[in-house]
């Protein structure tokens, strides 16, 4: 297995034998190491079942997905924790970041967990926190500090340990349009500068476009994939809008 | 439509709020079961003495009512508060506020008759257990009855009614002044953590400690002597427990901040966190929490205290099978005997005298008529300094004022003739005392036996042919609650007693079998008619000489003390059973009750958060925790906060209790460590705890899986 994560042959179905729905319908794809890839698709198609698979919050139906050498669709429950902790990153809309903790403490907890030595978190953390420019607010609590502060810091809890994938689900849709273009290129520094390999389910095209690779998901299944190559962000744009256009974004558009 | 939606509300609320459901129907079977002593009528027409439980479960009934309401109170508030968005959205849709309120009144009124109704149930239950109980502790065959009665129903029912009236008018108020917009904000109140001032705070953690460690010294050590320090602990005890979960929290947050050690250790760092901002929002709440423990702590300790004092001590108080006392040395007891004769069949009875060293005549009396009293009243720990003057000499005055009339000693140091004292040996099963013609020996309470080792030394028996010597103690329990003397009685030579005069007349029955029911209070009836007469005889002179003063004594016993004319003892054990069951009843009932009452707040704050909260756990498995992990901070989570106020009580009810228990054991003299009656408590205590914390673990575990 050469790919860094590869996606064999994925379905997940929902419901009983007599009325099946099929979330998501034999989807195959590979994420190669430092990608920054997104997932766009209408409300329904499938991409947050998709991402909670490729996160081990949910279970395969059938198929494979290949961390490595790693198979995650035939783990057990405590080994997939431990691969969580030693893996993954995340990052959502509601940033879930524990309001009883400092911005700070948020990111010490992530690594205490793993067992590192204090001196070795106090450098890390102090190191993303000027990273990600939430050196000022590290004392506040999460109600004290902006949303788009909330989610740099759910990043950099999510990077601190260098996982292996960062998976962020719609990490813009709750912020307002600058704080949201402030973490968007947040996400493009810890793509580039820290090789931070991403995944990324938006349905906002403008985040999208900051994406080096797109999968559009429709009903389950991939029906068009886009690569951003050598072009600007305003010519990805106008080409997802285009992709989106002929969908209609909304499969009710589209008819 | 309403009622429909009150009903499944209803349905909904007893499920997540089952603990206070259970709470609640056990309270009010606990309720029903300890009213029903009130208005028991067997017992009333038993004993004279009724009116003893009456007044005492009837208080604790007063106390248990006031804590039931604020539990009430604070639930009612408490759903409202995690349901406000609820019932924002009803007002959203078009419901009148009153509608509403209404709603929500009507729910817990069902919810409170469901709970009634169930509690009643169990309640039945629960009296016949209690009145078994208490029947055989009085030792009376109970036959198992349901005594419907219903003024006890109706007591029960106004106590409970009249809690849930309070409560609902309070969250009818409350309704009135909400707005739609304050109702879906409610939820999120709780969450924001404010920080101020936390350096200064935190010094109340190591202040309340110290403060704690320097009361727990000085009750150990009797150093709490007079009102002035009592107010001073009392006060500090109050200030204690709500100032030390707020300097806890502090310290605790200070902890974090200084990045101490400890957090970069696993999950610390959350445990630390979530303990110390729920200590800070609810310092209040768990500073009563902790005050109900003390109190249901030091509750069971005087309950066990009393019951260990029954099983016992009670028995060795009356050796005899009847014993009477006469202040009239002439008394012959005949109508006495006559009665027991009538009632029982005498297998022996011994008349006898106590004796004083005053001279039979009108003459001088010497130093030595009460030198051992002297000697007890100033050596005695039980009389601390009363009799003794500044320099550290008696004060006689003061004493001979005390005791001119009999008192806790008589007003002559008694004595007793070795003959008659083994007679009264065999009567108990003892064997004879031999002494020489020249000995005495003391017959005193085991109680104070160590604190007289050097008494002997001060004092000086005369015998026929001079001073006589000691030949030793005797302690075995011989009726000396002022029959055979208060305290003690020394037993001279029969020869030595020619220069002693008689000072009261005992008469001692051995009878077979068990004595009668009521014959103590005929015994009490021959006293009373001539009663006037009796006081207008004892002017005369007694065989030439005025008539004995201050031959009445009761010796030095306090707490339990029994000063009877007439003793029949299979009459005064049930009595004094069911008297002391009016103090023990008591106690466990408002213990027990607490108890239930702070473990409900503690379990209901608990599983309401595993739900409001589930999702900080479903950030824990994100970031990697396992399940097994998670119930593992679980746990841990819910030790802290369930052990944080259960500690605080255990100090404080543990000083208090364990400076109790000492101060009952020097006055009963019972034979029991000082720590036994807390740790009894403590593993009772711990009993139920262990419920209510194992019930709130596994659903506080439901809750937050149910999420992942």
């Amino acid at each position: 297995m050469s790919d860094y994560i590869q996606v064999c042959d994925v379905e997940k179905y929902y419901g009983n034998a007599s009325n099946v729905t099929k979330a998501i319908d034999r989807v195959s794809f590979t994420v190669s190491k430092g990608e920054f890839m997104g997932i766009m698709g209408a409300s329904g198609s499938g991409k947050t079942t998709l991402l909670n698979m490729l996160s081990t919050i949910d279970q395969v139906t059938a198929g494979h997905i290949w961390y490595g050498d790693t198979d995650i669709a035939e783990m057990k429950e405590n080994d997939l924790a431990r691969f969580r902790k030693a893996n993954l990153g995340f990052v959502f809309q509601d940033y879930n970041l524990l309001d009883t903790l400092t911005i700070e403490e948020n990111i010490i907890l992530a690594m205490a967990l793993r067992k590192e030595k204090k001196k070795e978190i106090q450098r890390k953390c102090d190191e993303i926190l000027k990273l990600l420019g939430i050196e000022d607010v590290r004392n506040q609590f999460p109600y004290q500090v902006s949303g788009g502060q909330k989610q740099r810091c759910a990043c950099a809890r999510a990077l601190v340990n260098r996982p292996r994938l960062i998976l962020a689900d719609e990490p813009t849709g709750a912020l307002d349009s600058r704080s949201a273009q402030t973490l968007l290129e947040t996400f493009t520094d810890m793509n580039q500068k820290l090789k931070a390999t991403i995944l990324m389910v938006t349905h906002d095209a403008f985040s999208a476009s900051y994406c080096s690779r797109i999968l559009f998901l429709k009903d389950g299944r991939i029906f068009h994939e886009l690569l951003r190559g050598s072009k600007n962000r305003r010519e990805f744009l106008n080409e997802i809008l285009d992709v989106l256009a002929l969908t209609g974004g909304e499969v009710s558009d589209a008819r | 439509m309403l009622g429909k939606l009150a009903f499944r509300n209803v349905r909904r609320s007893a499920r997540d709020y089952l603990v206070y459901f259970i709470t609640m129907t056990f309270v009010t079977a606990l309720m029903f079961a300890f009213n029903s002593l009130i208005f028991t009528r067997d017992l009333e027409e038993m004993f004279g003495l009724a009116g003893i439980m009456i007044a005492l479960v009837g208080l604790a009934t007063f106390f248990i009512v006031l804590i039931v309401a604020w539990l009430i109170n604070y639930m009612v508030r408490f759903m409202l508060e995690k349901r406000s968005q609820e019932f924002g959205i009803y007002l959203l849709i078009g419901m009148e506020k009153k509608e509403v309120a209404r709603l929500y009144i009507r729910e817990n009124a069902l919810l409170g008759t469901g709970a009634f109704f169930s509690g009643m149930a169990l309640g039945f239950l629960l009296q016949q257990v209690i009145m078994a109980i208490l029947y055989s502790m009085i030792q009376i065959k109970y036959d198992i009855h349901m005594e419907f009665n219903g003024s006890c129903i109706l007591m029960t029912a106004g106590c409970y009614g009249g809690c849930y009236l309070l409560a609902l008018l309070r969250s009818n108020r409350r309704f009135r002044k909400m707005n739609i917009r304050d109702l879906m904000e409610a939820q999120k109140k709780n969450e924001e953590i404010k920080e101020s001032h936390e350096q200064l705070k935190k010094w109340f953690f190591p202040v309340s400690l110290l403060f704690l460690a320097v009361f727990a010294v000085f009750i150990f050590f009797g150093g709490i002597r007079d009102a002035g320090h009592i107010l001073f602990f009392l006060v500090g005890i109050v200030l204690v427990i709500y100032l030390f979960y707020t300097g806890l929290s502090s310290w605790l947050v200070c902890y974090v901040r200084k990045k101490g050690n400890g957090i970069f250790r696993g999950e610390n760092l959350f445990l630390f966190r979530q303990f110390s901002s729920k200590l800070k929002t609810m310092s209040f709440t768990m500073g009563t929490l902790t005050a109900l423990f003390a109190i249901a702590f030091m509750g069971c300790t005087v309950a066990l205290m009393f019951s260990d004092y029954q099983n016992k001590l009670l028995e060795t108080k009356f050796p005899f099978d009847v014993q009477i006392n006469s202040d009239d040395v002439e008394d012959d007891f005949a109508d006495e005997i006559e009665v027991i004769e009538e009632e029982a069949q005498v297998l022996n009875a011994v008349r006898y005298y106590i004796y004083a060293d005053i001279p039979a005549k009108n003459q001088e009396e010497s130093e030595r008529a009460n030198q051992v009293n002297v000697w007890l009243s100033t050596h005695l720990k039980t009389f601390g300094n009363m009799y003794l003057k500044k320099d550290g000499s008696p004060d006689l005055k003061k004493l001979e004022k005390d005791l001119a009339d009999g008192g806790f000693y008589c007003r002559y140091d008694t004595y007793m003739k070795v003959s008659d004292y083994n007679d009264l040996r065999r009567m108990l099963g003892l064997s004879e005392v031999q002494l020489k013609k020249h000995e005495y020996i003391i017959h005193i309470k085991e109680r104070i036996r160590k604190e007289v080792e050097s008494m002997t030394d001060d004092i000086a028996i005369e015998g026929e042919e001079g001073e006589l010597k000691f030949a030793g103690y005797y302690t075995e329990s011989f009726s000396q609650d002022g029959h055979n003397g208060g305290d003690y009685v020394i037993v001279v030579p029969d020869s030595a007693i020619s220069s002693l005069t008689p000072y009261y007349a005992e008469l001692a029955v051995d009878i077979k079998g068990e004595a009668p029911a009521g014959l103590g209070k005929k015994l009490d009836e021959l006293a009373e008619p001539d009663d006037e007469e009796y006081e207008e005889e004892t002017d005369e002179d007694f065989g030439g000489h005025k008539q004995m003063a201050g031959n009445i004594c009761c010796g030095s016993d306090t707490i339990v003390v029994m000063a009877l004319t007439n003793m029949v003892r299979d009459n005064l054990i049930p009595e004094t059973k069911y008297l002391l069951s009016a103090l023990i009843f008591p106690c466990f009932y408002i213990g027990l009750v607490f108890l239930c009452v702070a473990l409900t707040v503690l379990s209901v704050h608990q599983l309401s958060d595993s739900a409001k909260y589930r999702f900080r756990y479903s950030v824990l498995k994100n970031l990697g925790m396992t399940r097994r992990e998670i119930g593992r901070v679980i746990f841990r989570q819910l030790a802290g906060y369930y052990l944080c106020p259960v500690f605080l009580a255990c100090v404080i009810g543990g000083s208090v209790s364990v400076f109790m228990s000492g101060k009952f054991i020097f006055y009963t003299g019972i034979h029991s460590a000082v720590i036994y009656y807390f740790g009894l408590t403590f593993l009772l205590f711990f009993g139920i705890y262990g419920l209510y914390f194992i019930t709130t673990y596994v659903s506080f575990r439901r809750n937050v899986e149910a999420y992942f």
